[in-house]
């Protein structure tokens, strides 16, 4: 009996390890008594290596639901674990540094330091991640590369287009080399050179890095690359 | 999570918070201008004076540097959460503006000591060359605990608001 209960742990086991985020009955409600629910019994697993899309109108909570996947939005009620790890009881400090080395996060609102260079905005994860300098200059010199700013690494932030701070605020996400990357609306903000470059990018990085890709979006384009759609139906009153 | 910030990740902190040359101009004046009046008073005064002047330091500078880094956490509120989004630890933000003050604040209890020592000597306030060294690391030593006190709840408040 015992056995059997260890081969079922076991199983379980191997099961979690096969999911990059585990959503687990989780209720969202905002307002002092939680009279708006954003959603009330979320439960679904996306498989590491997965390309999600997530679409819906408007004010439905898809950003919601991406800051519940960072860790930046607690859930009213239920679990969320990232990597295996359940980041909704960890502590902020923990969830902090777990988020620097997991999670690649590319925001709709612009979170660039302003007073900060290119190059200082991108590396500012591979120093909460504790990455030594050689391995830093690494990683900086490909990504630059990658995402095609490293002309304009001295450039002060502020100085920059939206377009170009959305192309900053992806390289950085990419930076850590995170196993997943969430981006809200990544495609919004640029032109269609640019975001043939990010498209491109997260289909080289899901096919052959094998990065879990979850992104909320209108853009068809986006949808077309995603190996599955969510839709979120209900509209918040 | 022991891990210690490196002087270019605190360096890229302070100026992501806006902790700036200013920021550390205004620290070492207010401090060294409590420090050097409070020695000097010192001087003129007995035993119980000099606690008395160690407790106005302590609470002057505690209330000052509560009010600086009550000031940068709240004007940087959104750039902290914007940090924390990508990995910033609430240890290492803190470190970012508790660091700066606690230095510029000690250098700046220093000179107001040797300031004030120097007035009362001019004045003819001299009481002995123990008792002045006494007070100079007195006056060092509560204006640096002071300055940690004040950076330390300040910083809490904003960590909780």
């Amino acid at each position: 009996m015992a056995q059997l209960s260890a081969l079922q742990q076991a199983a379980m086991q191997a099961n979690q390890n096969r999911f990059a985020v585990e959503v687990r009955h989780v209720k969202k409600a905002y307002g002092p008594n939680g009279e708006t629910e954003v959603y009330s019994d979320l439960h679904f697993q996306l498989l590491k290596g997965t390309f999600v899309a997530l679409v819906g109108p408007i004010g439905s909570g898809k950003t919601t639901m991406l800051n519940m996947f960072a860790g930046l939005d607690k859930p009213t009620a239920g679990n969320i674990l990232v990597m295996g790890q359940d980041i909704t009881q960890m502590e902020p400090d923990s969830l902090a540094t777990f988020r620097a080395r997991t999670i690649g996060l590319v925001p709709q609102v612009q979170t660039l330091i302003p007073e900060l260079t290119v190059y200082e905005n991108v590396e500012l994860p591979l120093h909460f991640a504790g990455v030594p300098r050689e391995e830093r200059q690494r990683s900086m010199e490909q990504v630059l590369e990658r995402v095609g700013i490293r002309g304009e690494s001295g450039r002060t932030v502020s100085t920059l287009s939206v377009g170009e701070k959305q192309m900053v605020s992806f390289a950085r996400a990419l930076v850590n080399n995170p196993p997943i990357i969430l981006l809200d609306e990544p495609t919004e903000a640029l032109d269609p050179l640019m975001s043939q470059v990010v498209l491109g990018l997260l289909r080289g990085d899901n096919m052959t890095l094998g990065r879990t890709i979850f992104v909320t979006t209108h853009d068809r384009r986006v949808t077309d690359l995603a190996r599955r759609t969510l839709r979120v139906k209900k509209k918040i009153p | 999570m022991s891990r210690g910030l490196s002087i270019l990740e605190s360096q890229l902190l302070a100026r992501s918070l806006k902790v700036t040359r200013s920021t550390h101009l205004l620290v070492a004046s207010v401090t060294a201008a409590v420090a050097s009046s409070a020695t000097l008073a010192m001087q003129f005064t007995g035993p119980l004076g000099e606690i008395a002047m160690s407790a106005v330091i302590f609470a002057s500078l505690a209330l000052g540097t509560w009010a600086i880094s009550s000031e940068i956490f709240s004007r940087s509120s959104q750039t902290i959460s914007n940090l924390r989004s990508i990995g910033a630890t609430r240890r290492s933000l803190s470190s970012a503006v508790l660091m700066p003050v606690l230095v510029y604040g000690l250098a700046g209890s220093a000179l107001g000591a040797v300031i004030g020592v120097g007035l009362g000597l001019a004045l003819g306030g001299f009481a002995g060359a123990i008792v002045l060294l006494l007070e100079v690391v007195a006056v060092i030593l509560a204006s640096s605990v002071a300055s940690f006190v004040g950076v330390y709840v300040g910083g809490r408040a904003a960590w909780r608001s």
